[in-house]
């Protein structure tokens, strides 16, 4: 099991590796630097500005560029913010708790409401429950979640006199205002993972209830409730869970946006204005610990498998 | 008599070709309602976009007076601003209407071009197997380790904000997932006995590859082709609503958004039309894509 963790912790390097290179290499094309940023408010001359990037190793050939940045995020160093005048570690563990908050959050909400809705949907197939259940999913998939988190606003501030919350309040410092601030947020980005889990859901549950065991089960008397519950809806998550863990990426890419709409400050918020303010070092960081993030989250819901699926062992 | 016959197979009095179509749709009529309606419903869309200058008497660039007009707001010299008018007094309906050029066609050609690299790689791959299809799938797992849309952003924001940018930039993020399936496809196709028949009579690997396994694999990439449309017009809506996709004044339904985004809970009228427009094409496309599967697919038919 520890063996099993540890070879994939080591296979998680060498992707993290090739996505930063990926997205530092793209960001040396720009035209423009962070110096441009730094004095756009004017007064400064060509002198100081190249000064300036002499100073900050921006004329250096990309090699070196690039093999500075490397060995500092070896070292657990993603490199200096110029823009932010801060660590990009610092930046990052002062916004992470937002992203993740709603991140995870937005996947518990979704997996919560795919299953009942597609258990209840296989088992009661073609019914009306069935039909209102994928005419909900049909529309939830093509609803996009920005527009979506812009209807929520506009809604809760007509019907609720609600309005975005100025500041952000730690899940950890108060849970209670920190759900009902990102409320919202949470329901925009989970539906559309919602819909495509619980679709899912149902084809699995479709398939396992012909099985032979669940006809066993059903001949010797078992209650239907208990058939559902022991023996189909064990053997239909498999496979979804293994989509909820690939599926995360996209909750990771809807948070970017709903971050944006419900101004959040979280890691989404940070790259969109790193980006504009051509911070490379900032934006690099945070592609890094997004893949990271992501394949972390991976590597745990298949240690999951084990825990549904007793016969499945790690070696 | 023969010739005669076949004469009569491809000539023109006979209703032949027409007749087949006819048939075809009708049975696609009757076997698949939702996905017949759904299609005629993105024709119409199509036809309105294209048309748009047809259907509305207003430019899409140009400002007529009225600022931030309701929905029927009477024009301040001519017509009815059926879905009111922006910021600057510019009717939306007509720049909903355009703005979908943009968003169906990117919705169209990023899948397209994005499977088509992704098929290619993953086909290649699976031929070739050892080394080769190790570096693919290497590089295939590094981006689907990255977040779709924060590589996008990336592309656009270091490429620029333009139509092949963007294009290029969704293309991307669906490659990977087209290289895995097409990838397992061609692993089964490549066992078969007419491969190792023209391996046998010499054909090159190119051969086998472009004449062989890419046109044997039409269907799942077709299917991919369905089922990621909507995915492309719902990323490109994003980038362009976070302002980093098709730059103004050219507008897209996503890029309508970002003004209105400003001024939404004043004037919700700004954020209805565009968003919905997206919500149909997006559904629609999904339908028709669905009913494509389960034609083609026939591994998931009544499975869903």
């Amino acid at each position: 099991m520890w063996k099993y963790i540890i070879r994939r912790l080591i296979l998680i390097v060498p992707t993290v590796f090739l996505a930063g290179t990926l997205v530092f290499c793209m960001l040396r094309v720009l035209p423009g630097d962070i110096v441009s940023t730094l004095t756009s408010e004017g007064g400064a001359t060509e002198e100081s500005k190249e000064k300036l990037r002499e100073e900050l190793g921006l004329n250096d050939p990309m090699v070196v560029q690039y093999g500075k940045w490397l060995w500092g995020t070896v070292n657990g160093n993603l490199g200096y913010s110029h823009y932010q005048d801060r660590y990009v570690s610092q930046v990052v563990k002062d916004k992470i708790e937002a992203t993740m908050t709603l991140a995870i959050f937005a996947m518990v909400f979704s997996l919560a409401i795919a299953f009942p809705m597609g258990i209840v949907s296989a088992v009661k197939r073609g019914s009306w429950w069935d039909q209102g259940i994928r005419i909900f999913t049909a529309l939830s998939l093509a609803v996009p979640s920005f527009w979506l988190g812009i209807l929520l606003i506009i809604f809760a501030s007509k019907v609720f006199n609600w309005s975005k919350p100025v500041v952000y309040t730690s899940f950890f410092s108060d849970p209670g205002s920190n759900m009902a601030q990102l409320f919202l947020p949470i329901l925009a980005t989970g539906i559309t993972s919602a819909a495509i889990l619980s679709r899912l859901v149902r084809s699995m549950m479709l398939e396992v209830l012909r099985e032979d065991y669940v006809r066993t089960a059903r001949a010797k008397g078992l209650r239907e409730f208990l058939v559902i519950m022991r023996h189909t809806i064990r053997n239909a998550s498999i496979p979804v869970l293994t989509m909820a863990g690939y599926h995360f990426g996209a909750i990771l890419s809807g948070v970017v946006v709903i971050e944006n709409v419900f101004s959040i400050p979280g890691l989404g918020q940070q790259i969109l204005v790193s980006i504009f303010a051509r911070d490379y070092d900032m934006v690099v960081g945070i592609v890094v610990v997004m893949t990271v993030i992501l394949a972390a989250w991976i590597l745990v819901i298949d240690l999951l498998y084990s825990v549904v699926d007793p016969r499945i062992r790690y070696s | 008599m023969s010739q005669a016959s076949i004469g009569v197979a491809s000539g023109a009095r006979d209703p032949g070709f027409g007749q087949a179509t006819k048939t075809f749709l009708v049975r696609f009529w009757r076997r698949y309602p939702s996905a017949s309606v759904a299609a005629v419903v993105l024709i119409i869309v199509v036809l309105a976009t294209i048309f748009a200058n047809v259907i509305s008497p207003f430019e899409p660039n140009k400002a007529y007076g009225v600022r931030l007009g309701g929905l029927l707001e009477p024009g301040k010299n001519f017509g009815i601003h059926l879905l009111g008018t922006d910021t600057l007094g510019r009717d939306l309906f007509t720049r909903v209407l355009v703005g979908g050029r943009v968003s169906l066609l990117i919705g169209l050609i990023a899948p397209t071009v994005g499977i088509t690299i992704g098929a290619l790689a993953g086909i290649t791959g699976a031929y070739f197997g050892g080394l080769t299809d190790l570096i693919i799938q290497r590089i295939t797992d590094t981006l689907m380790a990255i977040p779709s849309l924060v590589m996008a952003m990336a592309i656009t924001i270091s490429l620029g904000f333009t139509l092949p940018v963007v294009i290029l930039a969704i293309a991307v993020g669906i490659a990977p997932y087209a290289s895995r399936l097409l990838r397992s496809h061609a692993l089964v196709l490549r066992s078969m006995q007419y491969i190792e028949a023209s391996r046998a009579i010499g054909a090159t690997n190119k051969r086998i590859i472009l004449r062989h396994l890419v046109p044997n694999s039409w269907a799942p990439w077709i299917v991919m082709l369905a089922v990621n449309i909507g995915n492309a017009i719902v990323i490109e809506a994003s980038l362009s609503y976070l302002g980093i996709g098709i730059a103004p004044p050219t507008s897209s339904w996503g890029n309508l958004l970002i003004r209105a985004a400003s001024y939404f809970t004043d004037n919700p009228h700004l954020v209805y039309a565009p968003g919905l427009m997206i919500t149909i094409v997006v559904l629609c496309s999904n339908i028709f894509g669905d009913a494509l599967r389960d034609m083609l697919d026939p591994r998931l038919r009544g499975a869903d």
